[in-house]
């Protein structure tokens, strides 16, 4: 449905190199009530070194997108029900290689992207760290994972068999044993100090004191914001082409979240990788991204540059949504709440996921799904308003001027 | 509800601007226990000396960052827990406040037999940890909280029906047909309706959960209700419903609000004052405008730096804080704030461990310590492994490396062998002072002591 129009938005208005470029993407979900539409007909672009926010409320299917990227969305209950992901790695690139369909690569090479070329920030850094393994542990595993021939160096081109298994922690209990034993030990201990090097050079760029003294530690004994600057340092040990960014501060108070916002921008800038980021919050997506997309219900409402979306958002939602954030110019009382509920995505009829709060909502809202249209350069929205104003009676100038205005 | 009930409540909402709720010197010290016996070895100070006044029909906000004790503070409001020192009143008159803070502040073997009888008058009467019987039911109902987890606070296992008219059963205002039309009643005042009666809290959204929540909490027609992060868990959307619900019936009820949140921008709309919390303190209070237009505390500075706004210049980047929360067993001396604070000064109560922490973020010369042998906090000698470490500590100091503000608090540095001792002139915890009217704050950059600084 919305495929053609969108990848048109980006294809014209396109002023760099994709990393990745999300088309058509469905992902439904098998419950006993029927098929939960979560992710219905999504695409968008992710452009080389952008930060594209995905802003929506609870259960309008960001996190679901954001999963299927690295194919975590786990199968059943989740159904990958159509479109596809390109994902261009730098070395495919630099190769003059095409891109891979991140939902159909095989197994093993989706290991190779995930965590190495594809990295993920998770909400809850308590959660996302593995409470039983010491932080200098848990980072050395993307190192053995990803660059276990980086690690081996040290030992020369002709290391015995044995060790180059335990750089890729393939040992089994035999060799485990005899890692242990003089000719192998020092070897061993070789390829475990360069992998410590790593991490102390990786948890230092996250500007965490100390970094040393951290690695002996258990997540428990680190505060949030701590926690989160360990995950980002594992995310970007293997300098990824793409981060994704799952709500990273929404468990941190806003003096934390002030200080890893600016972390992450200063990695990105020096790094030049993409992010995709995701949250609820429109005030801090408005603050760190160079282009926004709006879902709502399973679908994308609204998509452009920050700039623009914040200064004339076009689909009824974003402003519904802008209006209801509280501000200091509103009386008490009187905040623009959208009224109802998000509707349940259970096998749903064509129309416009909207239609049900939306004021300027018409008949044939709830009967044709909306196209996505480009608006103006690098602008698009999916609203009947702006297809066939006829139809609804409101013409897209006929809208009320929009309040919230930027200083 | 009962006509008595509703003309008794009618005669005192009209007196108008009596405090609701006042907190003296309210403590809440959690002990920290150890070892096979669990001795008690310190104290994880949540809450340390806030004085607070709520007046009837206004809605205060706090806020402040996660573990400042906010939340036992509305805690200890409710009577969930019992302050360890300190004393929440319940509708206490300006005149007995008066009495009962010249009764206190004379030492309890000085006081007259008199003195003794009326602040016992006034305890049994106003102090919600002594009151007993119909008085502690009374402020039972009349004192109600919304927590943040919707889900978490209503029984799963529960019908709507029998959470929105257990306190009325509770205490006994209604039963049979009459209990379910007042929860009807109740259902609609939050916008929900009969049809949601027999379901069970699971069939419900976040916004409808809270609505739930709020209802049960106006069962009973209370005057006071703590609303503890009513809507950090709910999408703006859903979040405006709420915030708007919550206005409506405090106009339409009369009711008086304590507004606890993380998210200033709720905070700012929703409260006539706004007290701001740092680590169990309160280090600013103001009218809502004042102390967004015009904060006098760099920790409400910085509040409002980090807090990012739809409404801010496209250009204003948000600002974060350096380091983090200090320990609330061991709270920092002088200013809690002074450990992060961007525009600390020599007088913000320096002591022996900043010196310590320093030594451990800025050099790596906190591997050689051995021990810090303390007198007081701010007066200690640190032992290191030799000599040359002592000296190299010294020369640190000295060499100007340490925070700017901090040298000039230095009183002695010396080295003896191995030893340095550190002694820092001492610093009375701050207190809270009147910048202008209705708003206070701790900051000496603020407050009297300025004078002091002045003269440094």
């Amino acid at each position: 449905m919305t495929s053609t129009a969108a990848a048109g938005v980006s294809a014209e208005g396109a002023t760099g190199a994709l990393v990745a470029s999300v088309q058509d993407l469905s992902i439904h979900f098998k419950t006993k009530a029927g098929m939960v539409h979560a992710v219905d007909g999504v695409s968008f672009d992710i452009r080389d070194g952008e930060t594209l926010g995905l802003v929506g409320e609870t259960g309008c299917g960001k996190s679901v997108t954001a999963r299927s990227f690295m194919r975590l969305v786990a199968s059943p209950p989740g159904v990958y029900a159509g479109g596809k992901i390109d994902f261009w790695s730098s070395e495919a690139r630099a190769a003059g290689g095409g891109p891979v369909n991140l939902l159909t690569i095989a197994d093993d090479e989706m290991l190779e992207i995930r965590g190495n070329r594809i990295a993920m920030i998770f909400q809850d850094p308590g959660k996302a760290l593995n409470p039983a393994l010491t932080i200098g542990n848990q980072l050395a595993e993307v190192f053995y994972q990803h660059r276990s021939d980086e690690l081996l160096e040290p030992l020369g081109p002709n290391a015995p068999v044995i060790i180059r298994r335990a750089a890729k922690q393939e040992s089994g209990k035999v060799e485990r044993v005899l890692l242990k034993l003089p000719p192998l030990r020092s070897k061993a201990a070789k390829v475990r100090e360069e992998v410590e090097d790593r991490v102390a050079a990786a948890l230092a760029e996250t500007q965490i004191p100390n970094p040393r003294k951290i690695m002996d530690r258990y997540p428990h004994e680190l505060s949030g914001g701590m926690k989160q600057r360990v995950l980002i340092a594992q995310a970007l040990a293997c300098n990824p082409d793409l981060l994704i960014a799952d709500e990273p501060t929404t468990a941190l108070d806003v003096t934390i979240q002030a200080k890893i916002l600016k972390l992450i921008g200063e990695l990105q800038q020096r790094r030049r990788t993409s992010v995709l980021y995701i949250s609820h919050d429109l005030s801090l997506v408005r603050e760190i991204s160079d282009r926004v997309a709006v879902m709502y219900a399973g679908r994308i409402a609204e998509i452009g540059r920050t700039d623009d979306v914040f200064r004339e958002p076009l689909h009824p939602y974003t402003r519904s949504l802008m209006a209801a954030v509280p501000s200091s110019r509103n009386k008490r009382g009187e905040l623009a709440a959208i009224e109802g509920n998000v509707p349940e995505l259970i096998d749903p009829q064509p129309s416009c996921r909207f239609h049900t709060r939306c004021p300027f909502a018409a008949g044939v809202c709830g009967d044709v799904d909306p196209r996505f249209l480009r608006h103006d350069f690098e602008h698009g929205v999916a609203c009947h308003i702006y297809d066939e104003p006829a139809a609804i009676g409101i013409r897209p100038d006929e809208l009320p001027s929009f309040e919230r205005r930027i200083r | 509800m009962t006509s008595v009930r509703a003309e008794s409540l009618e005669r005192e909402r009209s007196v108008g601007d009596r405090p609701v709720m006042t907190l003296l010197d309210v403590e809440k010290h959690f002990p920290i226990k150890d070892g096979v016996l669990q001795k008690v070895v310190g104290h994880v100070k949540a809450v340390d000396g806030v004085s607070l006044e709520i007046r009837r029909g206004e809605t205060l906000g706090l806020v402040g960052e996660s573990g400042c004790g906010k939340t036992t503070l509305g805690r200890c409001i409710s009577g969930i827990t019992a302050p360890t020192g300190g004393g929440i009143y319940f509708r206490l008159s300006d005149v007995d406040r008066a009495a009962l803070e010249d009764i206190l502040e004379i030492p309890e073997k000085d006081r007259t037999t008199e003195q003794r009888r009326t602040l016992e008058r006034i305890d049994s009467r106003h102090l919600i940890t002594a009151l007993t019987g119909d008085a502690w039911r009374a402020y039972r109902r009349n004192c109600q909280v919304v927590f943040q987890d919707a889900f978490s606070s209503l029984n799963p296992r529960q019908l709507v029906k029998d959470i929105v008219g257990r306190p009325l059963r509770i205490h006994k205002e209604a039963s049979g047909a009459e209990l379910t039309e007042r929860v009807v009643s109740l259902l609609e005042s939050v916008g929900m309706g009969r049809q949601h009666l027999f379901r069970y809290p699971h069939q419900f959204s976040g916004g409808q959960r809270q609505r739930i929540s709020i209802a049960r909490a106006l069962a009973l027609d209370p005057e006071f209700i703590v609303l503890d992060e009513p809507t950090s868990a709910l999408d703006v959307s859903v979040q405006a419903q709420i915030l708007n619900l919550l206005h409506e019936l405090q106009r339409d009820r009369g009711l008086t609000y304590l507004f606890i949140s993380h998210d200033l921008g709720v905070v700012r709309l929703m409260s006539d004052r706004i007290a701001v919390m740092y680590l169990g303190e309160v280090v600013e209070q103001g009218t809502a405008t004042e102390l967004f237009e015009r904060p006098r505390h760099p920790y409400t500075e910085a509040l409002l730096a980090a807090n990012p706004d739809l409404d801010a210049d496209v250009d204003k980047e948000i600002e974060g804080l350096e380091g983090t929360v200090p320990d609330p067993a061991n709270p920092p001396e002088g200013c809690r704030f002074h450990t992060r604070c961007p525009v600390v000064t020599p007088i913000c109560g320096w002591e022996v461990d900043d010196v310590v922490s320093w030594l451990s973020v800025e050099t790596d010369l906190l591997e050689s310590m051995t021990a810090v042998e303390r007198r007081s906090n701010f007066d200690a000698t640190l032992a290191f492994a030799d000599d040359g470490s002592a000296d190299d500590v010294a020369k640190a100091i000295s060499n100007g490396s340490m925070p700017p503000a901090m040298s000039p608090a230095l009183e002695t540095v010396s080295v003896e062998g191995s030893k340095v001792l550190v002694r820092f002139r001492p610093v009375p915890p701050v207190e809270l002072e009147e910048v202008e009217p209705g708003h206070v704050t701790s900051c000496v950059l603020h407050t009297s002591r300025q004078r002091e600084l002045r003269r440094e």
